[in-house]
Protein backbone atom coordinates (compact mmCIF):
# COMPACT_ATOMS: atom_id res chain seq x y z
CA UNK A 1 0.00 0.00 0.00
CA UNK A 2 1.24 3.46 -0.76
CA UNK A 3 1.82 5.93 1.63
CA UNK A 4 1.54 9.97 2.07
CA UNK A 5 4.99 11.02 3.60
CA UNK A 6 5.81 9.71 7.40
CA UNK A 7 3.52 12.60 9.45
CA UNK A 8 6.24 12.24 12.34
CA UNK A 9 8.73 13.31 10.36
CA UNK A 10 6.53 16.93 9.43
CA UNK A 11 5.46 17.54 13.02
CA UNK A 12 9.17 18.29 15.13
CA UNK A 13 9.30 20.71 12.16
CA UNK A 14 5.72 22.09 12.82
CA UNK A 15 6.43 22.13 16.26
CA UNK A 16 9.13 24.52 16.24
CA UNK A 17 7.48 26.03 13.42
CA UNK A 18 4.71 26.43 16.00
CA UNK A 19 7.11 27.93 18.78
CA UNK A 20 8.94 30.59 16.27
CA UNK A 21 4.89 32.07 15.68
CA UNK A 22 4.09 31.46 19.39
CA UNK A 23 6.76 34.02 19.76
CA UNK A 24 6.44 36.33 16.84
CA UNK A 25 2.58 36.70 18.14
CA UNK A 26 1.91 40.20 19.75
CA UNK A 27 2.44 39.82 23.48
CA UNK A 28 -0.89 41.45 24.84
CA UNK A 29 -0.21 42.31 28.80
CA UNK A 30 -2.15 39.08 29.75
CA UNK A 31 0.66 36.64 28.02
CA UNK A 32 3.99 38.44 29.11
CA UNK A 33 5.67 35.41 30.01
CA UNK A 34 7.68 33.99 27.28
CA UNK A 35 9.31 30.52 29.54
CA UNK A 36 9.74 27.32 27.74
CA UNK A 37 6.89 25.87 30.00
CA UNK A 38 4.64 28.72 29.29
CA UNK A 39 5.26 28.70 25.57
CA UNK A 40 4.51 24.44 26.31
CA UNK A 41 1.16 25.28 28.04
CA UNK A 42 0.29 27.62 25.30
CA UNK A 43 0.77 25.44 22.84
CA UNK A 44 -1.29 22.51 24.78
CA UNK A 45 -5.10 21.88 24.22
CA UNK A 46 -5.79 22.68 28.17
CA UNK A 47 -9.64 21.90 28.04
CA UNK A 48 -11.65 19.42 25.78
CA UNK A 49 -13.63 23.30 24.78
CA UNK A 50 -10.65 24.37 23.70
CA UNK A 51 -10.02 21.02 21.59
CA UNK A 52 -13.30 22.22 19.85
CA UNK A 53 -12.46 26.08 19.35
CA UNK A 54 -8.98 24.66 17.76
CA UNK A 55 -10.52 21.77 15.67
CA UNK A 56 -13.40 23.99 14.32
CA UNK A 57 -10.61 26.27 13.52
CA UNK A 58 -12.54 29.24 15.50
CA UNK A 59 -9.75 30.11 17.90
CA UNK A 60 -6.10 30.01 17.89
CA UNK A 61 -3.31 29.35 20.48
CA UNK A 62 -4.14 32.11 23.08
CA UNK A 63 -8.44 31.65 23.15
CA UNK A 64 -9.24 34.34 20.25
CA UNK A 65 -10.90 34.24 17.30
CA UNK A 66 -8.87 32.71 14.43
CA UNK A 67 -8.25 36.03 12.11
CA UNK A 68 -6.76 36.22 8.66
CA UNK A 69 -3.76 37.03 10.12
CA UNK A 70 -3.49 33.73 11.80
CA UNK A 71 -4.76 31.88 8.86
CA UNK A 72 -1.82 32.93 6.57
CA UNK A 73 0.16 31.75 10.03
CA UNK A 74 -1.13 28.48 10.62
CA UNK A 75 -4.07 26.59 8.26
CA UNK A 76 -7.00 24.86 9.43
CA UNK A 77 -5.24 21.64 7.98
CA UNK A 78 -1.88 22.19 10.33
CA UNK A 79 -3.79 23.17 13.07
CA UNK A 80 -5.64 20.19 13.22
CA UNK A 81 -2.97 17.86 12.44
CA UNK A 82 -1.27 19.41 15.67
CA UNK A 83 -4.44 18.30 17.37
CA UNK A 84 -3.28 14.35 17.00
CA UNK A 85 -0.98 12.60 19.46
CA UNK A 86 2.25 12.73 17.96
CA UNK A 87 4.02 10.42 20.22
CA UNK A 88 1.57 7.56 18.77
CA UNK A 89 4.15 4.68 17.71
CA UNK A 90 1.92 4.37 13.96
CA UNK A 91 3.70 7.27 13.62
CA UNK A 92 7.23 6.24 13.62
CA UNK A 93 8.33 4.72 10.44
CA UNK A 94 11.74 3.38 11.97
CA UNK A 95 9.04 1.53 14.72
CA UNK A 96 7.57 -1.68 14.78
CA UNK A 97 4.53 0.21 14.89
CA UNK A 98 4.40 2.07 12.17
CA UNK A 99 1.43 2.44 10.25
CA UNK A 100 1.45 3.53 6.91
CA UNK A 101 -2.80 2.82 6.86
CA UNK A 102 -3.33 5.02 9.89
CA UNK A 103 -1.33 7.77 8.55
CA UNK A 104 -3.06 7.57 5.24
CA UNK A 105 -6.33 7.32 7.16
CA UNK A 106 -5.71 10.86 8.57
CA UNK A 107 -5.04 12.41 5.12
CA UNK A 108 -7.63 11.34 4.26
CA UNK A 109 -9.78 12.68 7.21
CA UNK A 110 -8.19 15.94 6.94
CA UNK A 111 -8.88 16.76 3.70
CA UNK A 112 -12.58 15.46 4.07
CA UNK A 113 -13.21 17.81 6.89
CA UNK A 114 -11.17 21.10 5.26
CA UNK A 115 -12.29 19.79 1.79
CA UNK A 116 -16.24 20.34 3.34
CA UNK A 117 -15.63 22.76 5.91
CA UNK A 118 -16.94 20.08 8.33
CA UNK A 119 -16.87 21.08 12.44
CA UNK A 120 -18.37 19.06 15.45
CA UNK A 121 -20.81 20.83 17.42
CA UNK A 122 -20.04 21.33 20.93
CA UNK A 123 -23.51 20.18 22.27
CA UNK A 124 -23.77 17.71 19.78
CA UNK A 125 -25.63 14.00 21.80
CA UNK A 126 -22.56 12.42 19.33
CA UNK A 127 -20.35 13.38 21.64
CA UNK A 128 -20.06 10.17 23.77
CA UNK A 129 -17.77 11.03 27.25
CA UNK A 130 -16.70 7.71 28.96
CA UNK A 131 -15.53 8.59 32.56
CA UNK A 132 -13.39 5.81 33.94
CA UNK A 133 -14.02 5.52 37.15
CA UNK A 134 -12.87 3.74 40.39
CA UNK A 135 -15.82 2.62 42.70
CA UNK A 136 -16.01 0.29 45.75
CA UNK A 137 -17.33 -2.93 45.34
CA UNK A 138 -17.89 -5.23 48.16
CA UNK A 139 -14.65 -3.64 50.03
CA UNK A 140 -12.60 -4.02 46.74
CA UNK A 141 -11.41 -0.85 44.12
CA UNK A 142 -13.17 -1.80 41.10
CA UNK A 143 -13.21 0.23 37.66
CA UNK A 144 -16.12 1.22 35.77
CA UNK A 145 -17.23 3.50 32.61
CA UNK A 146 -19.72 5.44 32.96
CA UNK A 147 -21.15 7.16 29.57
CA UNK A 148 -22.15 10.32 29.18
CA UNK A 149 -23.84 12.97 27.15
CA UNK A 150 -25.29 16.45 27.32
CA UNK A 151 -28.80 17.04 26.68
CA UNK A 152 -30.18 20.47 25.93
CA UNK A 153 -33.10 21.77 28.51
CA UNK A 154 -35.46 24.06 27.10
CA UNK A 155 -33.21 24.99 23.72
CA UNK A 156 -31.30 27.46 26.43
CA UNK A 157 -29.71 25.30 28.90
CA UNK A 158 -27.17 22.19 28.50
CA UNK A 159 -26.43 19.12 31.59
CA UNK A 160 -25.05 16.22 30.98
CA UNK A 161 -26.66 12.95 31.79
CA UNK A 162 -25.42 9.44 32.54
CA UNK A 163 -26.30 7.48 28.96
CA UNK A 164 -25.13 3.84 30.26
CA UNK A 165 -22.10 1.96 32.46
CA UNK A 166 -20.16 -0.78 31.73
CA UNK A 167 -17.26 -3.18 33.45
CA UNK A 168 -16.71 -6.54 34.92
CA UNK A 169 -18.97 -5.94 37.85
CA UNK A 170 -21.89 -5.78 36.07
CA UNK A 171 -21.70 -8.71 34.34
CA UNK A 172 -22.32 -10.97 37.31
CA UNK A 173 -23.99 -13.88 35.40
CA UNK A 174 -21.85 -17.01 34.42
CA UNK A 175 -22.71 -18.14 30.97
CA UNK A 176 -23.19 -22.34 30.34
CA UNK A 177 -23.58 -24.12 27.15
CA UNK A 178 -23.47 -27.79 29.76
CA UNK A 179 -27.14 -28.01 31.07
CA UNK A 180 -30.13 -26.13 29.05
CA UNK A 181 -31.84 -24.25 31.65
CA UNK A 182 -35.53 -23.55 31.54
CA UNK A 183 -39.23 -23.40 33.47
CA UNK A 184 -41.03 -26.27 32.08
CA UNK A 185 -44.16 -25.72 29.86
CA UNK A 186 -46.94 -27.69 32.14
CA UNK A 187 -45.32 -25.05 35.32
CA UNK A 188 -48.00 -23.20 35.22
CA UNK A 189 -50.35 -26.07 36.56
CA UNK A 190 -48.67 -26.44 39.35
CA UNK A 191 -48.37 -22.64 40.10
CA UNK A 192 -45.14 -21.89 39.51
CA UNK A 193 -43.57 -24.41 42.15
CA UNK A 194 -40.32 -24.49 40.20
CA UNK A 195 -39.88 -20.67 40.02
CA UNK A 196 -38.04 -21.09 43.80
CA UNK A 197 -35.90 -23.75 42.07
CA UNK A 198 -35.04 -21.47 38.83
CA UNK A 199 -34.44 -18.83 41.08
CA UNK A 200 -32.05 -20.45 43.29
CA UNK A 201 -29.47 -20.88 40.28
CA UNK A 202 -28.28 -17.76 41.06
CA UNK A 203 -25.40 -17.46 38.64
CA UNK A 204 -27.46 -18.73 35.30
CA UNK A 205 -30.92 -16.45 35.83
CA UNK A 206 -30.28 -15.29 32.11
CA UNK A 207 -31.27 -18.60 30.98
CA UNK A 208 -34.65 -18.36 32.45
CA UNK A 209 -35.69 -14.96 30.81
CA UNK A 210 -36.89 -14.30 27.82
CA UNK A 211 -35.04 -14.03 24.44
CA UNK A 212 -35.40 -10.36 24.04
CA UNK A 213 -34.15 -10.28 28.05
CA UNK A 214 -31.02 -7.69 27.95
CA UNK A 215 -29.98 -6.66 31.09
CA UNK A 216 -30.21 -2.83 32.33
CA UNK A 217 -27.18 -2.04 33.54
CA UNK A 218 -27.49 1.21 34.48
CA UNK A 219 -30.59 0.58 36.80
CA UNK A 220 -28.40 -1.80 38.10
CA UNK A 221 -25.52 0.68 38.68
CA UNK A 222 -28.23 2.76 40.70
CA UNK A 223 -29.28 0.08 42.74
CA UNK A 224 -25.79 -1.01 44.04
CA UNK A 225 -25.41 2.61 44.46
CA UNK A 226 -28.69 3.43 46.26
CA UNK A 227 -28.32 0.31 47.99
CA UNK A 228 -24.63 1.26 49.52
CA UNK A 229 -22.98 -2.30 48.10
CA UNK A 230 -21.46 0.15 45.92
CA UNK A 231 -19.49 3.56 46.18
CA UNK A 232 -18.18 5.77 43.99
CA UNK A 233 -14.90 6.83 44.22
CA UNK A 234 -13.28 8.91 41.76
CA UNK A 235 -13.43 9.56 37.99
CA UNK A 236 -9.81 8.49 36.75
CA UNK A 237 -9.76 9.41 33.26
CA UNK A 238 -12.12 10.48 30.70
CA UNK A 239 -11.95 9.38 27.20
CA UNK A 240 -14.27 11.70 24.54
CA UNK A 241 -15.72 9.50 21.60
CA UNK A 242 -17.28 11.69 18.82
CA UNK A 243 -19.07 10.75 15.76
CA UNK A 244 -20.09 14.08 14.41
CA UNK A 245 -18.56 14.50 11.38
CA UNK A 246 -20.10 11.83 9.02
CA UNK A 247 -18.33 8.76 8.68
CA UNK A 248 -15.58 9.15 11.38
CA UNK A 249 -15.40 7.93 14.74
CA UNK A 250 -12.71 9.83 16.87
CA UNK A 251 -11.18 9.25 20.19
CA UNK A 252 -10.03 12.34 22.40
CA UNK A 253 -8.02 11.93 25.47
CA UNK A 254 -6.06 14.28 27.50
CA UNK A 255 -2.15 13.76 27.18
CA UNK A 256 -0.11 14.85 30.67
CA UNK A 257 3.20 15.66 29.45
CA UNK A 258 5.63 18.26 29.23
CA UNK A 259 5.48 18.67 25.49
CA UNK A 260 4.15 21.32 22.76
CA UNK A 261 1.95 17.96 21.73
CA UNK A 262 -0.20 17.44 24.90
CA UNK A 263 -3.47 17.98 26.45
CA UNK A 264 -6.81 16.77 24.43
CA UNK A 265 -5.71 15.05 21.39
CA UNK A 266 -6.87 12.37 19.14
CA UNK A 267 -5.71 9.41 20.02
CA UNK A 268 -7.80 7.13 17.46
CA UNK A 269 -9.25 7.56 14.30
CA UNK A 270 -11.54 4.74 12.31
CA UNK A 271 -13.46 5.49 9.26
CA UNK A 272 -17.45 4.19 10.01
CA UNK A 273 -20.20 3.63 7.52
CA UNK A 274 -24.09 3.05 8.33
CA UNK A 275 -23.55 5.25 11.28
CA UNK A 276 -21.18 2.58 13.56
CA UNK A 277 -18.10 2.73 14.15
CA UNK A 278 -15.43 0.34 14.00
CA UNK A 279 -16.87 -1.02 10.91
CA UNK B 1 -9.87 -2.90 22.57
CA UNK B 2 -11.89 -5.50 24.04
CA UNK B 3 -14.51 -6.58 21.97
CA UNK B 4 -17.44 -6.16 24.50
CA UNK B 5 -16.16 -2.59 24.74
CA UNK B 6 -16.14 -1.91 21.25
CA UNK B 7 -19.84 -3.46 20.99
CA UNK B 8 -21.20 -1.01 23.60
CA UNK B 9 -19.44 2.40 22.03
CA UNK B 10 -21.33 0.70 18.96
CA UNK B 11 -24.66 0.32 20.13
CA UNK B 12 -24.75 3.69 21.55
CA UNK B 13 -23.93 5.21 18.45
CA UNK B 14 -26.06 2.91 16.09
CA UNK B 15 -29.07 4.47 18.42
CA UNK B 16 -27.39 8.14 18.25
CA UNK B 17 -26.60 7.77 14.79
CA UNK B 18 -30.46 7.32 14.14
CA UNK B 19 -30.95 11.03 13.48
CA UNK B 20 -27.92 11.44 11.26
CA UNK B 21 -29.56 11.79 7.52
CA UNK B 22 -29.89 14.79 7.50
CA UNK B 23 -27.56 16.98 5.90
CA UNK B 24 -25.15 18.55 7.51
CA UNK B 25 -26.24 21.93 6.33
CA UNK B 26 -29.16 21.99 7.69
CA UNK B 27 -28.04 20.69 10.80
CA UNK B 28 -25.32 23.36 11.12
CA UNK B 29 -27.67 26.10 10.53
CA UNK B 30 -29.84 24.67 13.63
CA UNK B 31 -26.61 24.00 15.69
CA UNK B 32 -25.61 27.75 14.86
CA UNK B 33 -29.13 28.83 16.30
CA UNK B 34 -28.92 26.13 19.79
CA UNK B 35 -25.10 27.16 20.07
CA UNK B 36 -26.19 31.06 20.16
CA UNK B 37 -29.44 30.70 22.26
CA UNK B 38 -26.90 28.69 25.08
CA UNK B 39 -24.25 30.53 24.89
CA UNK B 40 -24.09 34.38 26.11
CA UNK B 41 -24.12 37.13 23.65
CA UNK B 42 -20.30 38.06 22.57
CA UNK B 43 -20.31 41.38 24.49
CA UNK B 44 -21.51 39.62 27.83
CA UNK B 45 -18.89 37.07 27.27
CA UNK B 46 -16.11 39.53 27.33
CA UNK B 47 -17.76 41.37 30.35
CA UNK B 48 -18.12 38.02 32.26
CA UNK B 49 -14.39 36.71 30.84
CA UNK B 50 -13.48 39.86 31.75
CA UNK B 51 -14.52 39.53 35.59
CA UNK B 52 -13.73 36.05 35.84
CA UNK B 53 -9.75 37.07 34.74
CA UNK B 54 -10.48 39.07 37.98
CA UNK B 55 -11.60 36.81 40.31
CA UNK B 56 -9.23 34.44 39.49
CA UNK B 57 -6.21 36.55 39.60
CA UNK B 58 -7.76 37.99 43.01
CA UNK B 59 -7.08 33.75 43.81
CA UNK B 60 -3.98 33.61 42.70
CA UNK B 61 -2.53 36.56 44.44
CA UNK B 62 -4.09 35.13 47.87
CA UNK B 63 -2.59 31.96 47.26
CA UNK B 64 0.94 33.59 47.21
CA UNK B 65 0.24 35.23 49.75
CA UNK B 66 -1.03 32.87 52.23
CA UNK B 67 2.16 30.49 50.97
CA UNK B 68 5.04 32.77 50.88
CA UNK B 69 6.10 32.39 54.92
CA UNK B 70 7.69 36.04 55.02
CA UNK B 71 3.87 37.80 55.37
CA UNK B 72 2.96 38.34 58.53
CA UNK B 73 1.04 36.02 59.68
CA UNK B 74 -1.81 38.39 59.86
CA UNK B 75 -2.18 39.04 56.19
CA UNK B 76 -1.77 35.39 55.48
CA UNK B 77 -5.14 34.81 57.60
CA UNK B 78 -6.89 37.51 56.13
CA UNK B 79 -5.75 36.10 52.60
CA UNK B 80 -7.23 32.56 53.66
CA UNK B 81 -10.37 34.25 54.92
CA UNK B 82 -10.62 36.26 51.97
CA UNK B 83 -10.05 33.06 49.48
CA UNK B 84 -12.69 31.43 50.50
CA UNK B 85 -15.16 34.04 50.03
CA UNK B 86 -14.60 33.49 46.23
CA UNK B 87 -16.05 30.13 46.45
CA UNK B 88 -19.64 29.09 45.99
CA UNK B 89 -20.34 26.74 49.08
CA UNK B 90 -19.22 23.15 49.25
CA UNK B 91 -16.17 23.78 46.37
CA UNK B 92 -13.48 21.02 46.82
CA UNK B 93 -10.31 20.88 45.73
CA UNK B 94 -9.54 17.66 43.84
CA UNK B 95 -5.61 16.90 43.86
CA UNK B 96 -4.45 14.07 41.29
CA UNK B 97 -1.23 12.32 41.84
CA UNK B 98 0.48 9.69 39.29
CA UNK B 99 1.82 6.52 41.48
CA UNK B 100 4.95 4.67 40.34
CA UNK B 101 2.86 1.98 38.71
CA UNK B 102 1.47 4.95 36.53
CA UNK B 103 -2.12 4.56 38.00
CA UNK B 104 -3.50 7.67 39.33
CA UNK B 105 -4.65 8.61 42.87
CA UNK B 106 -7.26 11.26 43.64
CA UNK B 107 -7.98 13.16 46.80
CA UNK B 108 -10.76 15.55 47.56
CA UNK B 109 -10.61 18.21 50.08
CA UNK B 110 -12.91 20.75 50.93
CA UNK B 111 -11.54 24.47 49.74
CA UNK B 112 -10.79 25.47 53.49
CA UNK B 113 -9.28 22.38 54.20
CA UNK B 114 -6.72 22.71 51.26
CA UNK B 115 -6.22 26.35 51.90
CA UNK B 116 -5.21 25.86 55.82
CA UNK B 117 -2.72 22.73 54.47
CA UNK B 118 -1.00 25.50 52.11
CA UNK B 119 -0.47 28.29 54.72
CA UNK B 120 0.76 24.98 56.94
CA UNK B 121 3.30 23.09 54.58
CA UNK B 122 6.49 22.17 55.78
CA UNK B 123 9.13 24.65 54.31
CA UNK B 124 10.88 27.99 55.71
CA UNK B 125 10.34 29.09 52.21
CA UNK B 126 7.56 28.52 49.64
CA UNK B 127 7.36 30.73 46.01
CA UNK B 128 4.26 30.14 44.34
CA UNK B 129 3.97 31.59 40.61
CA UNK B 130 1.34 31.47 38.13
CA UNK B 131 1.93 31.67 34.60
CA UNK B 132 0.33 34.13 32.42
CA UNK B 133 -1.96 31.65 30.73
CA UNK B 134 -5.40 31.65 31.54
CA UNK B 135 -7.87 29.76 29.31
CA UNK B 136 -11.87 30.26 29.71
CA UNK B 137 -14.29 28.55 28.16
CA UNK B 138 -17.38 30.42 27.13
CA UNK B 139 -19.98 30.29 29.62
CA UNK B 140 -22.95 27.91 29.05
CA UNK B 141 -26.80 27.92 30.87
CA UNK B 142 -27.56 25.18 33.28
CA UNK B 143 -30.64 24.44 33.70
CA UNK B 144 -30.81 26.12 36.95
CA UNK B 145 -30.37 29.03 35.16
CA UNK B 146 -26.72 29.78 36.51
CA UNK B 147 -24.24 29.87 33.85
CA UNK B 148 -20.99 27.98 34.17
CA UNK B 149 -17.30 27.98 32.62
CA UNK B 150 -14.07 26.67 33.47
CA UNK B 151 -10.81 28.68 33.60
CA UNK B 152 -7.45 26.50 33.39
CA UNK B 153 -4.27 27.98 35.12
CA UNK B 154 -1.04 26.98 35.78
CA UNK B 155 1.37 27.10 39.01
CA UNK B 156 4.68 26.99 39.58
CA UNK B 157 5.42 25.80 43.20
CA UNK B 158 8.59 26.04 44.55
CA UNK B 159 9.26 24.54 48.16
CA UNK B 160 12.53 25.80 49.72
CA UNK B 161 14.76 24.52 53.36
CA UNK B 162 16.52 27.62 53.74
CA UNK B 163 18.18 28.04 50.44
CA UNK B 164 17.60 24.99 49.29
CA UNK B 165 14.58 24.13 47.19
CA UNK B 166 13.48 20.88 48.18
CA UNK B 167 10.64 20.42 45.96
CA UNK B 168 9.30 22.42 42.78
CA UNK B 169 6.19 21.36 40.65
CA UNK B 170 4.21 22.66 37.93
CA UNK B 171 0.50 22.61 38.34
CA UNK B 172 -2.66 22.80 36.24
CA UNK B 173 -5.96 23.78 37.96
CA UNK B 174 -9.17 23.93 35.87
CA UNK B 175 -11.35 25.69 38.20
CA UNK B 176 -14.94 25.64 37.53
CA UNK B 177 -16.81 29.05 37.47
CA UNK B 178 -20.30 29.88 38.39
CA UNK B 179 -22.18 33.41 37.48
CA UNK B 180 -25.17 33.23 40.11
CA UNK B 181 -27.77 35.93 40.35
CA UNK B 182 -26.98 37.59 44.19
CA UNK B 183 -30.33 39.93 46.10
CA UNK B 184 -28.24 43.19 47.03
CA UNK B 185 -29.72 44.07 49.99
CA UNK B 186 -28.47 46.79 50.10
CA UNK B 187 -29.79 48.33 47.01
CA UNK B 188 -32.44 46.25 46.70
CA UNK B 189 -31.22 45.23 43.63
CA UNK B 190 -29.86 41.50 41.90
CA UNK B 191 -27.44 41.12 40.03
CA UNK B 192 -24.91 38.61 38.94
CA UNK B 193 -22.15 37.85 40.48
CA UNK B 194 -19.21 35.42 39.50
CA UNK B 195 -18.34 32.40 41.94
CA UNK B 196 -15.33 29.67 41.43
CA UNK B 197 -16.70 26.74 42.17
CA UNK B 198 -14.37 22.95 42.68
CA UNK B 199 -10.57 22.83 41.61
CA UNK B 200 -9.26 20.31 40.01
CA UNK B 201 -5.09 19.75 40.00
CA UNK B 202 -3.01 18.12 37.93
CA UNK B 203 0.55 17.80 38.49
CA UNK B 204 1.95 17.96 35.55
CA UNK B 205 5.72 18.46 36.07
CA UNK B 206 7.73 17.63 39.52
CA UNK B 207 11.16 18.44 40.31
CA UNK B 208 12.08 16.89 43.40
CA UNK B 209 16.11 17.00 44.93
Amino acid sequence: MTSSPGIKSIFPVFTILLSVIIHSLPCTAQYVGTSADERMFLLRTKQFNEFLDRFNYKTNFHGEPVDSAFEAQISRERMINFLFDLSDPRFDPSGDDYSAEYVDEIKAFVEDVIQHDRKIFKYSDKILAEARSRVIYKGSPVNISVFMTQEIVDRTKVKWVIKSVSGEVFNFLLTDTMYIRFIPPSSNETDFMNLKRALEDVNYLQYYADKDYEPDYLTLFFYMINSGQMKFEYVEEIIYHITDIPGWYIKVKNFNRGDMNSGWLISDLERFSSGKPGQ
Amino acid sequence: MPIKYVCSIIAFFSVVNLTAQETKTAVTSKEARITDEITLSDQDIEVFKEQTRQKVSEFQQYIVTLGNKEEPAEKRNMAEKEAIKLFYKGAEMEISTVLPDGTVKKLNRPMEKYLARLKALPYTRVVIRFYDIAYIREFTKGPDGKYYSTATIIQEFTGFNEDNIIYKDVTTKDIEIIIDIVEDTFFNEKRWKIFLGDIKASETKTVTT
